[in-house]
């Protein structure tokens, strides 16, 4: 009997000392548990009053803008305008007002005919040209601002001296560069809003096609008052010896026929002569259709 | 019609593609639309070229309408040419251009006319204010050699001419034929050589890039980015960034126009830090040709300094290309 007690004793021994260890991790264990509980309680606790904290704030805030709301209407109701009309102090929708302001002003720019904006290195400036205030073709220049300042790149078209303007005016007085250019562009614009309207509008006055070059300041054409009268056309060569002019300098007209030319028609060859010196030209062939009207118009009644 | 005019125009059509055939003829004008539905390009290439051959005896080809075939079969091809520009002037006084297309005409060919007699001169006309001219050389003795022409591309009341490079004996000849017609003073002939004849007009007129900044613009062209792959990190963040801004800077934003080479005449003296060496005592310049060649030569450099190739800024005597509108250099010591 004694080998089994001792034995029994021995892993008790061992086991006792085991044994309490166990007992006191498992108490150690139960313990952090406990404490854990305890922390996610409070943690849960606080969270909780936070909730309703969060809650009653949200529906103070709610109350507080139906409120508002109501008393807007009620003011409103009293002064006879609609709710949106009233003055909102609230700074959002004044800023946006400004910035729809500023950006029509920017967009009417364009009708001064020069606008810029600036660009990382410079300035690109854009230039509107018109013509008896129809607004005509833009055109953009993009100056690099540096010593010397220079041209980056521009669509002026190729045939306007930009190059000579440039060298004249660019480095010494931006402004009169950009003026010159304008007027270049803006008279171009106008000799070549002349020169297509002749072409599209006034097409059956003319016996031959219409002769004219790139910057349009040569024209030549032959036309007939009356398409259908049996006579020779005339043929009028038109010179632009200014490029900022839109009015030619130099007109000739003269008569193709072989026959000696009639008082009348001599007339009116010299009247189309100073005509085309002072009218632009689309409006010179409508005068003459105007007559051509009038004079049907005489012949039938 | 004559055989020499057969022949030439036997030989103009054979070098355009069937595929090609058609536009051409339609822009060369000279047969019927009509007549032209009637061949069948799906034939053998000699079999088309002998009913074309037909047509156009038939109709009486001259020698002057064989040329404006020409004429059109190069702009369909105008990179197949090698292009020099040349820049007229006039005396500060002179009068405002009144550019008369029937009397440049007339003059440029009566100027040829009076030098060498038998010369075949053509213009073709097209719709952006250009207008290509054919020369085929001959002299007072000899009939015009049909297959060695010059083609001229003159830009009316603007100071720039194009010409395909075969000129040798007749270049001044040339010169004088266009500044008296076009009533410039001088012309001289530009450091610029191209293919890319589109190219050559674009750096010329300056109008290589047509997009330009509006203030209604949306496009924030200066907010460019690195690529935001959140799963790229990039080490050099802020010099790749530097980089991307100089290359943006000397480069733009807009494609650039197409050049094949450029090169560098050096006549320098050689500079080294190093002391001795058998270059650095010589007395006269060292002499130097560098050649850059790529099939586009201004993307490429400006993908160098992006690329880690090289370092930016780049020198600006490859970023001055388009301003200066050079791709010859010549370098000297100042």
């Amino acid at each position: 009997m004694e080998p089994a007690n001792t034995l029994r004793r021995d892993r008790d021994k061992g086991g006792v000392l085991a044994h309490l260890e166990r007992l006191e991790t498992r108490v150690n264990r139960s313990h952090k548990q406990s404490e854990e509980l305890q922390r996610a309680q409070a943690a849960e606790n606080a969270l909780g009053t936070k909730i309703h904290k969060l809650r009653y704030l949200r529906d103070k805030l709610r109350a507080e803008v139906k409120h508002r709301q109501v008393s807007r209407k009620v003011k409103a109701s009293i002064a006879n305008v609609e709710p949106d009309q009233i003055v909102d102090t609230s700074g959002k929708e004044v800023l946006e007002r400004k910035l729809e302001n500023v950006k029509a002003t920017l967009q009417a720019y364009r009708f001064t005919g020069i606008s810029a904006k600036l660009t990382s290195r410079g300035v690109c400036v854009c230039i509107n040209t018109a013509f008896e205030g129809n607004l005509l073709e833009s055109y953009f220049v993009d100056l690099v601002i540096q010593k010397p300042l220079w041209i980056h790149q521009h669509s002026v078209p190729i045939f306007i001296p930009l190059e000579e303007i440039a060298a004249k005016y660019l480095q010494t007085d931006i402004q009169h560069f950009l003026f010159s250019l304008c007027e270049y562009l803006n008279a171009y614009s106008g000799r070549k809003y002349q020169a297509d309207r002749l072409q599209s509008d006034f097409a059956a006055f003319l016996t031959g096609p219409l002769q004219r070059n790139s910057l349009c300041n040569l024209l030549s054409f032959t036309y007939k008052l009356d398409p259908r009268d049996q006579s020779s056309p005339f043929c009028a060569r038109l010179l632009y010896k200014d490029l900022t002019t839109t009015l030619p300098a130099d007109v000739t007209v003269t008569y193709q026929g072989t026959e000696a030319l009639s008082t009348s028609m001599e007339e009116q060859r010299a009247s189309h002569e100073t005509l085309f010196c002072t009218k632009p030209l689309h409006q010179v062939f409508a005068s003459f259709a105007r007559k051509g009207e009038e004079l049907d118009t005489s012949l039938a009644s | 019609m004559d055989e020499t005019v057969a022949e030439f125009i036997k030989r103009t059509i054979l070098k355009i593609p069937i595929s090609e055939m058609m536009t051409v003829l339609k822009a060369w004008n000279f047969l019927p639309e009509n007549q032209l539905q009637t061949i069948n390009f799906r034939q053998r290439k000699e079999s088309v070229i002998q009913h074309l051959l037909l047509l156009c005896e038939e109709k009486c080809a001259s020698i002057n309408d064989a040329a404006l075939l020409d004429i059109v079969c190069t702009q369909v091809h105008r990179h197949k040419k090698i292009w020099d520009v040349f820049r007229m002037s006039k005396e500060p006084g002179d009068d405002v251009d009144l550019f008369d297309m029937n009397q440049f005409k007339s003059s440029f060919k009566k100027v040829l006319q009076r030098a060498l007699k038998n010369v075949t001169v053509s213009f073709r006309e097209t719709e952006e204010n250009e207008v290509w001219i054919r020369v085929a050389w001959g002299t007072h003795y000899t009939k015009p050699q049909q297959y060695k022409p010059t083609y001229v591309v003159y830009y009316p009341q603007t100071p720039y001419v194009f010409t395909s490079s075969r000129l040798t004996r007749n270049i001044t000849l040339l010169g004088q034929a266009l500044t008296i017609a076009s009533k410039h003073h001088e012309i001289v002939k530009m450091d610029l050589r191209s293919r890319y004849l589109d190219s050559l007009k674009a750096i010329a007129f300056q109008q290589y890039n047509q997009v330009f900044e509006i203030h209604n613009s949306t496009l924030p062209l200066q907010e460019r980015r690195l690529a935001l792959d959140s799963r790229i990190i990039h080490e050099n963040r802020v010099e790749k960034e530097r980089v991307q801004r100089i290359t943006q800077e000397s480069f733009g934003d807009y494609p650039q126009p197409q050049l094949e080479f450029a090169q560098y005449k050096l006549e320098t003296k050689f500079k080294s830090d190093v002391n001795g060496g058998i270059l650095a005592e010589r007395k006269e310049p060292l002499r130097c040709l560098i050649k850059f060649s790529s099939p586009h030569l201004l993307d490429a450099l400006k993908s160098l300094a992006p690329a880690g190739i090289a370092d930016a800024p780049l020198s600006p005597l490859l970023t001055c290309i388009p301003k200066k509108k050079m791709n010859y250099f010549k370098i000297r010591d100042k």
